[in-house]
C-alpha cells in the first residue's frame, strides 16, 4: 500500500492509521477487534451512572421507612451498587454492562477471550485511580493517549473495550445476470466489487457510473455498460442463492 | 487530493469508530497540533487578559468564544497530513491568517453555538462552499453522522469542565501546607474580588491549557466524522481497490507483453548472478569479537532502563480532611428520625447478629475450605514432628534387622558358616553391622539408604574404627553380593576378629 506509492517531502511511517486492534489465535485465524475510544464508552458510563442514581433513589426512598435498619441495609446496598454493580453485570453478561449494551460495546481481555473475575474487579477496583484528582481526569487523558483508548485501570487488568459485532442485515443486490471474469480476483477485490452491487442504493447514480468506468478498460466494455457489468460479476461472486 | 496517498485506512465505519480515528489522528500529530495551538491561542489570551484584567468572566468568555477562529488552524494541519503532507510548525503558523478569511464572522456569530461545528467546519474551510451550496452540501452531509457530531461536543463541554475543574483540584492538591492553611475556599468565595483577580486569571490560564490538550482532538474528530461521512457517500473505499485493481491488470498485460518480447529476443549468456566475492578470511579472536558485538546487539539482548519511584522517609500522619464522608442529605435525616421508631429496632438487632454471623460463618467456610493449603504453608514449623515417630525399619537391602533374629555370637556363628556358605557368613556380619548401628548407634537408617549411605552416616558418628570395620565389611560385602567374588580367608579371619574387639568388648564392659 504505501510503500509502493511516492512520498513526498517528510515520507509518512509504514502502516496507515486504523482502530482496529488484529489478534493472531495459535490457529492463525487473525481476529480483528474494534477497541472503542473515549467518547461511546463516556456516554455507556453516563448510562450506567444514571441507572444506578436510579435504583439507589428508588431503594432509599423505599427503605427511609424502615428506621435505622433502613439505614443499614441502605449503606450495604450503596456498597453493592457501587463496588459491584459494573463487575457482576460485566462478568456475567458477557463484559455489557447496561449501558455498554446500550453503546453496542463489551469488554474482552487483550487476546480477546471473555473477561474474568480478576481482570474486572482489577479494572473497576482502579476506577478510582482513573477519577483522581477529579472526574476522571486521569482516566480521559489516558484513554485520548492510548493507542488502543485503554485508561489506567484497563491497563492494570490487561483488558479492552470493544465495540460488539452487531448482527448484519442481508443485503440487497440489483438483478443482473450473473458473470464471470476470465482473470482471478484477490479477496479484497471480490468483496469490493460486492460492496459496489450492495450499496448501490447509498451511491448517487453520476457516482456509481463514474466508479464502474475506472474498470471500464479491463472489463473491455464501453464505460456506459460498466455498471451492468459489474453487477453481473457481483452476482457471478455470490453465486446462486 | 489521492486517496491511495491517505495515511489513514479508508473504509466506511460507524459514526464512534470514525471519532476513534480522529482521536487516533490526533494522537499521530501531537505535538504538532498542540504546539501549534499553544503559539497561536496562549499569546490572544494572554492579550485578552491584560486588556480585561478587572473582569476575569469576561476574559474567559472571550476567549471561549473565538474557539472558532483557533480551530481552523488544527483542521488545516489535519487536512494537509492526512494526505502525506505535514505541514511544519512554521508553515502552519504562517497560514494561520490565510485561513481566517473565509466566513470568520458567520462562524463567530450565528454558528458558534451550533453543535455540529466540528463536522460541517470542513465544508467551509476545505470545500470553500458557501450560501445555498454550502446549505445544500450540510443537508446531504448531515444526513447521518451529525448526531455524533452533537454527542462529541456535547461530551467535549463536559471533559472539559472536568479536565478544568481537575487541573484546579491539583493544583491545589499541590499547594505547600503552609500556603493551604491561609486558604479557605468559602473564604475565597466571600473575599472582594480586587484581592483575588490574579486567581480568576489563573484559573481562566487553566482553561486555555485545557482546550491546548482537547481542541486538536475534537477537531480531529469532526474531520474524521467529516471523512468518514464522505467515504460512505462517495464509496472511496471502493475506488481505491477499483483503481488498484486497473492498476494491476494493465501492469498484468504489460507484463506478458514482456514476456512474449523476451521469448523472441535470444537469451543472454550469463543469467545467473555472479559467485559471491570471497570476504576477508577471519582469525578466531575476531570472529569471537564479533560474534560477542553481535550477541550484545537487539534480538539477542535487549536492554531495558527502568526507573523506579521509591519510598522516601515518611511523612508522618497523613493528613485527613473533615467534611469529606458522605453523608444523608439533611431532609433525609430528619425525616429518618421521625420515622426512628422501636418497632424495627428488634428487627435491625436480629439483622445485626445475622450479618455478623454470616461474617463470622464466612471466615470458617474459608478457612476449612483451604484447610490443607494452610496447613502446607501456616504449620511448617513443625513439620519435623514425624521423624520422631519413625519407625525404625524391619528390613533393609532385603535383610532381616530384627534382634531376634540374629544369633548372640554373630562371630561364632559366621566362623562356622566361613567353610560351607560364605554369602550367608557375610550376610550375617553385615546384618550385625546394620542391626548394631539402628539399635545401639540409633542411625536413622531408612528403607531406601544404599550401602554408601549408609557408610555416610557412619562417618558422622566420628568414630575411626567403627568406620574401617564398616568400610571393610561394605566392601567384601558388595564383591559378593554384587560381584559373586568371595573375601579371600585371610580377609574371613580379619573380619571376624574386628568384630569381636568392636563389638564384643563393648557388650563386655
Amino acid at each position: 500500500m504505501p510503500s509502493h506509492t511516492a512520498l513526498p517531502g517528510n515520507a509518512m511511517p509504514t502502516a496507515p492509521l486504523d482502530t482496529r486492534y488484529q489478534i493472531e489465535t495459535p490457529e492463525g485465524i487473525d481476529l480483528p477487534l474494534r477497541p472503542a475510544g473515549l467518547m461511546p464508552r463516556a456516554l455507556a458510563f453516563g448510562f450506567d451512572l444514571g441507572l444506578r442514581g436510579l435504583i439507589l433513589g428508588i431503594l432509599f426512598i423505599a427503605l427511609a421507612f424502615l428506621g435505622n435498619l433502613g439505614i443499614g441495609l441502605g449503606s450495604i446496598l450503596l456498597f453493592f451498587v457501587s463496588w459491584w454493580y459494573m463487575v457482576l453485570f460485566e462478568v456475567l453478561n458477557q463484559g455489557c454492562s447496561p449501558g455498554k449494551q446500550v453503546m453496542g460495546l463489551r469488554v474482552v481481555q487483550d487476546d480477546g477471550t471473555p473477561i474474568g473475575w480478576s481482570a474486572s474487579l482489577i479494572r473497576n477496583l482502579l476506577r478510582f485511580v482513573d477519577m483522581l484528582p477529579f472526574g476522571y481526569f486521569l482516566g480521559a487523558i489516558s484513554c485520548l493517549q492510548h493507542p488502543h483508548f485503554k485508561r489506567l485501570g484497563d491497563i492494570a487488568a490487561g483488558t479492552l473495550v470493544v465495540y460488539r459485532e452487531q448482527p448484519l442485515a442481508r443485503p440487497q443486490l440489483p438483478l443482473a445476470p450473473a458473470l464471470r471474469l476470465p482473470f482471478a480476483l484477490e479477496l479484497n477485490e471480490q468483496r469490493a466489487i460486492l460492496g459496489f452491487a450492495e450499496r448501490q442504493g447509498e451511491l448517487s447514480a453520476e457516482r456509481t457510473h463514474e466508479l464502474a468506468a475506472i474498470l471500464a478498460t479491463p472489463l473491455q466494455v464501453s464505460p456506459a455498460r460498466a455498471v451492468e457489468q459489474l453487477n453481473g460479476v457481483a452476482r457471478g461472486l455470490l453465486g446462486p442463492t | 487530493m489521492r486517496l491511495s496517498d491517505a495515511s489513514v485506512v479508508i473504509r466506511p465505519r460507524s459514526s464512534w469508530e470514525a471519532m476513534d480515528l480522529g482521536v487516533l489522528l490526533a494522537r499521530k500529530h501531537r505535538v504538532l497540533l498542540m504546539s501549534s495551538w499553544a503559539l497561536v491561542s496562549l499569546p490572544i489570551f494572554i492579550l485578552i487578559s491584560v486588556v480585561l484584567w478587572d473582569y476575569p468572566s469576561v476574559a474567559v468568555l472571550v476567549f471561549w468564544w473565538l474557539k472558532p477562529a483557533f480551530e481552523r488552524l488544527p483542521l488545516y494541519i489535519l487536512s494537509k497530513a492526512l494526505f502525506g503532507q505535514t505541514p511544519t510548525l512554521k508553515q502552519a503558523l504562517r497560514q494561520w491568517p490565510h485561513l481566517l478569511k473565509g466566513q470568520l464572522l458567520a462562524s463567530l456569530t450565528w454558528r458558534r453555538f451550533s453543535l455540529s461545528r466540528s463536522f460541517t467546519m470542513p465544508v467551509v474551510q476545505l470545500e470553500g462552499l458557501a450560501g445555498l451550496a454550502r446549505q445544500q452540501r450540510l443537508g446531504i452531509l448531515q444526513q447521518r453522522n451529525a448526531g455524533a457530531a452533537r454527542w462529541l461536543t456535547l461530551i467535549g463541554i463536559h471533559l472539559e469542565t472536568a479536565l478544568w475543574v481537575g487541573l484546579m483540584a491539583l493544583f491545589y492538591l499541590f499547594l505547600p501546607q503552609q500556603v493551604e492553611l491561609d486558604w479557605d475556599w468559602q473564604q475565597l468565595a466571600l473575599a472582594s474580588s480586587q484581592d483575588w483577580l490574579w486567581l480568576e486569571h489563573l484559573s481562566n490560564a487553566f482553561y486555555a491549557l485545557i482546550l491546548v490538550f482537547w481542541e486538536p482532538i475534537y477537531v480531529a474528530c469532526g474531520f474524521s466524522l467529516y471523512l468518514n461521512r464522505r467515504t460512505v457517500l462517495e464509496a472511496w473505499d471502493l475506488e481505491l481497490v477499483f483503481r488498484r485493481l486497473r492498476q494491476r491488470l494493465e501492469a498484468a498485460v504489460a507484463v506478458l507483453l514482456l514476456a512474449v518480447g523476451l521469448l523472441v529476443i535470444a537469451p543472454t549468456p550469463q543469467a545467473m548472478a555472479n559467485p559471491p566475492v570471497d570476504s576477508k578470511p577471519l582469525s578466531t579472536p575476531q570472529a569471537s569479537q564479533s560474534i560477542k558485538h553481535l550477541l550484545e546487539q537487539p534480538p539477542f539482548k535487549n536492554p531495558e532502563t527502568v526507573t523506579r519511584y521509591r519510598f522516601g522517609e515518611d511523612q508522618g500522619a497523613n493528613k485527613t480532611k473533615p467534611g469529606a464522608d458522605a453523608k444523608l442529605p439533611a431532609w433525609l435525616e430528619s425525616f429518618l428520625d421521625n420515622l426512628n421508631s422501636d418497632t424495627f429496632k428488634s428487627l435491625a438487632l436480629v439483622m445485626e447478629v445475622l450479618l455478623w454471623g454470616l461474617l463470622i460463618a464466612g471466615i470458617t467456610l474459608l478457612a476449612w475450605r483451604y484447610r490443607d493449603w494452610l496447613q502446607a504453608f501456616v504449620s511448617r514449623r513443625r513439620a519435623p514432628r514425624p521423624k520422631a515417630e519413625q519407625p525404625v525399619p524391619s528390613q533393609l537391602f532385603g535383610l532381616d534387622m530384627g534382634v531376634a533374629t540374629l544369633p548372640t555370637d554373630i562371630a561364632g556363628a559366621a566362623e562356622q558358616l566361613w567353610a560351607t556358605k560364605p554369602r550367608e557368613a557375610l550376610g550375617l556380619l553385615y546384618r550385625g553391622l546394620l542391626s548394631r548401628l539402628l539399635h545401639d548407634f540409633n542411625l536413622p537408617l531408612k528403607n531406601a539408604d544404599t550401602e554408601g549411605q549408609v557408610l555416610e552416616r557412619v562417618r558422622h558418628l566420628q568414630q575411626p574404627q567403627l568406620l574401617a570395620f564398616s568400610d571393610d565389611l561394605t566392601r567384601h560385602w558388595q564383591n559378593l553380593a554384587y560381584g559373586h567374588r568371595v573375601p579371600p580367608a585371610l580377609a574371613q579371619q580379619q573380619l571376624c576378629a574386628d568384630w569381636r574387639s568392636l563389638f564384643d568388648s563393648e557388650a563386655a564392659r
